[in-house]
């Protein structure tokens, strides 16, 4: 298939392509580099490998971080997150593709206008709401936020995926005298869990990269998400950058491990809609 | 029944987004400090804004010079990338994930990495004249006429790869037999992307122009981060705008108003490419 | 994949973060009652260890001897910031700290505190605070907040680096202008600084270049509202101001400035990469503590004098540098003006000079009790004790200037160091808000000369 002409053809592609690769890993690297290097060592050798590995500034930046706490309340936003998106979406999106409500058509054009309303247009008066209902400030008013901005993009997603299953299945089972709650558990959310995965990938992601909706409802350190707390840390010891470095990586480790080892599954979801607003 | 399993998700929604929405329309029309009362002043605020207030109109100036960037430069780049990655097999996916890594990356240490490169004492300029390379060691975040050109650059980093993904995408799922109808027809590579390629990926390209458009004018995180809307205003957007009026200067009923304008906009956007599309485009 | 999925999430994973997430936290507002039956109030402070023995000296000392009161301290990374979120959102913490009566002023003209002037009376405030320092928390005749941290602002230099070179400290403006040249043609950063973290630092330049430059009696006519700010006097201040930064005097060029951090500008002036800076009495704890400290490697040491006025003579700006008050939705705020009178105290006070390098408050305080102070600080605060004593005093912005004048004055001096505006302009922006706060009553109560 591959003729010797051909490849040699695409040498200036390669040159291009890995330049580029350069300028995307590069700066990670950087940042790898001198989350490892000593104060003084980065200040003479910014860009370079480390001379000394200094793996105290994981400790370190641990420590003052509280990373401990503040990678807690992010994995609990994601997975409360995740998990109410994917339930409350998915009921909607199972009673849109399944059970032919009267006016559905009219409800995926108001999903859709409505989901595109912009953030900054409702936040004052959302703020002033969660004030009042004293849901500021908390876990539980983070969270409801969270999949509210997310369930439009769930409902789609997983409503068209739905539309592209065969009904043979969940026929089968009402024969079977099943009734519409048992199709639903038995059946349908088995064989859902593909879309399921992508879902939760995608909403799971953009809640761990969050930063403007916790910046302004959460006031608690404890409570912080690791984006937010991270961004206080580097704001405090903005001179430090071996120790700001390596809060980022513990901040992205998870992230990248997770996206390498679901690389397929991700880069679906994100091209299927996950264009965040 | 079935609307039973609808109403959780929907209630929550109209909760959160839709209903205060509506209330910051009304918000936008009063003078309120966030707490007690508010007054009816009409469209005051909107006065001030369009009339009065330059830091506003400088802010609205940035939003739209990055508008400009965003439709231009992410999309020449991710379009160019897109046709050389298509070609090559060998190392495909492997650099496919190089590219698509810095978009999931948060948004913090994105700009945390940026700062330190950009830094003129600490930075790659610095590096660079260690290695014979001088004068590029500046203070790019520093410089009214540099600030917004290098916080977008750094938003471009995390962005074009995922765009470049996408067109990717798009450009395989295009019949092979049309390109092999312009290797007879004595296409070049020039006009194989032209007449096939660019036709092919059209309705990726379109609604990603439309995303783009609506989305530059919320930017908010990276500006924040790097530089609070400074030096001197001179990156200050209509998001970190806002957020100073309503959050630190007890001005809700004014932000709203910004908040207002910004959805203004982009709603028009929206109904820009919806009408090009009503038209004939096919996009 | 399904069952793969469900080995994936144990059960116990999802139960410890269920638990977590319904966990409650300590709550930001006065609590209920205590364990030991006793009111909670929240008390700020930063994450330094100045700001440990704060908590250590004041609060826990009150948590001692009070039966019925219990205050929590609560370390927050950026407290200051944290203030203004926190209170438009009703909540924050029952005693609200302020960077000073100029934020205080913003804050209470949004009805967000709690006025005090009853608990003056209650906890007799009028007789432990000097009367012009407990004037200041006063906002359109009522009492809304307690000065902090007396201060004001020096100039601070490398001695060692100055040695080296056979340099002198200036005394009068026009030499301060000399040196710097001579500083930066040797190759060293005239002055440390940056305001990239928190803008309002830049009101320190106007404070000083307006004061020293066009006299605090003109200050004192123009806060009067007797004398417009567009006065030729001023317009000269903020023109060397601004002929000094595009010199690059400051980190070598207005952008460097601007991308410097406090933090970064600090370092830059204990290692004598910068010989100078112009900074207040709240840098002692890192002047000692950080920057200058026995082990320190960079082997240097510092001094001060006072910064250079156009006639040379010696005189001081003063002001508060943060101030304390109640939140207006704290349940107890007379628990809150206890723990207040006790932090407020002459003996707590002097305990928190001499131990914590934390700057008095501007109450009576006996000289014998600052004994172990920094013998060259105990000679920055006795000076400054009698200049200001003798009337000899200059206004800082964030003490005497109302709100919005002064968010004019930090936020607009860039657009001068960046070429946006010349400093008439500036100064016709900064009359502008100035009349218009005059017109509303909303100008601070300034002390007659």
């Amino acid at each position: 298939m591959f003729k010797k002409k051909g490849r040699s053809r695409l040498i200036p592609n390669y040159i291009i392509l890995i330049l580029l690769v350069c300028l995307a890993l590069g700066p990670i690297l950087v940042l790898f580099f001198n989350s490892l290097k000593s104060f003084t060592d980065l200040g003479t050798n910014p860009i370079g490998l480390p001379r000394v590995i200094l793996i105290e500034n994981y400790v370190n930046a641990w420590v003052q971080g509280e990373f401990a706490t503040t990678l807690t309340n992010s994995l609990i936003y994601v997975v409360f997150t995740v998990a109410g998106v994917l339930v409350l979406g998915g009921m909607a999106a199972y009673s849109l593709a399944r059970l032919d409500p009267p006016g559905d058509n009219f409800y995926l054009v108001y999903m859709l206008t409505l989901s595109t309303l912009p953030f900054w247009l409702y936040v004052i008066p959302l703020f002033i709401m969660w004030r009042n209902l004293g849901l500021l400030d908390t876990r539980a008013g983070l969270i409801i936020m969270y999949i509210a901005f997310n369930s439009p993009f769930a409902i789609f997603l997983l409503r068209s995926f739905l539309m592209s299953l065969s009904r043979d299945f969940e026929d089968a089972a009402r024969v079977d005298g099943a009734n519409e709650w048992q199709v639903m558990t038995r059946v349908v959310i088995p064989i859902m869990w593909p879309a399921f995965l992508t879902v939760g990938l995608v909403v799971g992601l953009g809640v761990w990269s969050e930063f403007q909706a916790a910046l302004i409802f959460l006031q608690r350190d404890e409570l912080m998400p690791v984006t937010t707390s991270y961004y206080n840390f580097t704001q405090r010891f903005g001179r430090d950058w071996s120790l700001t470095s390596a809060g980022a990586v513990m901040m992205i480790a998870p992230v990248l491990a997770l996206f390498l080892a679901l690389q397929r599954q991700f880069v679906t979801g994100l091209t299927q809609g996950g264009i965040k607003l | 029944m079935p609307w039973l399993f609808i109403a959780p998700i929907t209630l929550l929604h109209l909760v959160v987004v839709v209903g205060p929405s509506v209330a910051g329309m009304y918000y936008s029309l009063t003078e309120w400090s966030g707490i007690g009362k508010a007054e009816f002043v009409g469209l005051d605020n909107f006065r001030e804004l369009f009339f009065e207030d330059r830091n506003f109109l400088l802010a609205l100036r940035h939003n739209l010079m990055w508008l400009a960037f965003f439709l231009t430069v992410p999309f020449a780049m991710a379009l160019a990338v897109a046709t050389l990655l298509a070609q090559v097999r060998i190392g495909s996916m492997a650099i496919r994930t190089a590219f698509f890594i810095p978009y999931v990356l948060p948004s913090v240490v994105v700009a945390s990495i940026w700062r330190m490169l950009l830094d003129p004492r600490l930075g790659f300029g610095v590096a660079l004249e260690n290695w014979g390379i001088k004068g590029l060691a500046y203070p790019y975040l520093g410089d009214k006429n540099t600030a917004l050109a290098a916080i977008a650059f750094v938003d471009n980093w995390h962005w074009w790869g995922f765009l470049m993904i996408l067109f990717l995408t798009a450009m395989q799922s295009i019949p092979s037999d049309l390109y092999d109808a312009a290797k007879i027809d004595g296409a070049n590579r020039w006009q194989e992307f032209l007449h096939v390629t660019l036709p092919g990926i059209r309705p990726t390209v379109f609604f990603m122009l439309m995303m783009t458009a609506i989305w530059s004018f919320l930017v908010f995180d990276y500006v924040w981060i790097l530089t609070h809307g400074g030096p001197a205003g001179s990156s200050e957007m209509l998001a970190t705008y806002l957020y100073k009026q309503a959050f630190q200067r007890f001005e809700a009923g004014y932000g709203a108003a910004i908040g207002i304008t910004m959805s203004a906009i982009a709603g028009v956007m929206a109904t820009i490419f919806v009408l090009l599309r009503r038209r004939g485009w096919d996009v | 994949m399904y069952t793969g999925l469900k080995r994936l999430v144990p059960l116990p994973l999802i139960l410890g973060l269920l638990m977590a997430a319904c966990a409650p936290v300590a709550g930001p507002q006065s609590g209920e009652d205590g364990a030991a039956g006793k009111v909670q109030i929240t008390f700020w402070q930063g994450t330094s260890v100045t700001a440990d023995c704060i908590i250590d000296v004041a609060v826990n000392s009150f948590n001692e001897q009070s039966d019925t009161i219990e205050v929590i301290a609560e370390k927050k990374a950026n407290m200051m910031d944290a203030v203004r979120p926190a209170l438009a959102a009703g909540a924050g913490p029952d005693i609200v700290p302020t960077h000073g009566p100029s934020f205080v002023a913003e804050f209470a003209l949004a009805d967000q505190l709690m006025p005090l002037d009853d608990l003056a009376d209650q906890f007799g405030w009028e007789e432990l605070f000097v009367p012009w320092a407990l004037n200041l928390g006063r906002v359109q005749g009522t009492l809304y907040s307690l000065p902090q941290e007396l201060e004001t602002m020096v100039l601070f230099y490398n001695k060692t680096v100055f040695e080296e070179h056979g340099w002198e400290p200036p005394t009068t403006m026009d030499e301060l202008e000399v040196l710097s040249a001579q500083i930066q043609e040797a190759g060293i950063i005239p002055f440390a600084g940056g305001a990239a973290d928190a803008i309002d630092n830049n009101e320190f330049f106007f404070t000083e270049f307006v004061n020293k430059i066009a006299g605090p009696e003109k200050v004192y006519q123009a806060l009067k509202g007797e004398l417009s700010w567009t006065d030729p006097d001023f317009v000269t201040a903020i023109e060397t101001l601004n002929r000094m930064f595009q010199a690059g005097h400051w980190m070598g060029s207005p952008e460097n400035f601007l991308v410097t951090d406090f933090s970064i500008a600090r370092a830059a002036f204990a290692t004598g990469e910068a010989a100078m800076t112009m900074e207040g009495t709240w840098i002692y704890d890192s002047l000692v503590g950080e920057m200058f400290t026995e082990d320190s490697e960079h082997g240097n040491d510092w001094d001060w004098v006072p910064m250079p006025s156009l006639s040379g003579e010696a005189m001081f700006n003063i002001g508060t540098g943060s101030t304390q008050s109640i939140n207006r939705n704290s349940e107890h705020p007379e628990a809150a003006a206890e723990f207040l009178t006790h932090y407020n105290s002459p003996e707590i006070q002097a305990r928190l000079l001499v131990e914590c390098q934390s700057a008095t408050a501007p109450i009576h305080l006996d000289p014998s009790q600052l004994e172990g102070v920094e013998p060259r600080m105990a000679r920055l605060l006795s000076d400054f004790a009698k200049a200001s004593a003798e009337g000899n005093y200059g206004y800082t912005t964030w003490s005497f200037f109302p709100p919005k004048t002064n968010q004019v004055i930090y936020e607009e001096i860039e657009k001068v160091w960046v070429g946006d505006m010349t400093p008439e302009e500036y100064m016709a922006e900064v009359d502008a808000a100035f009349q218009e706060e005059l017109a509303a009553g909303e100008t601070l109560v300034i002390p007659d000369r």
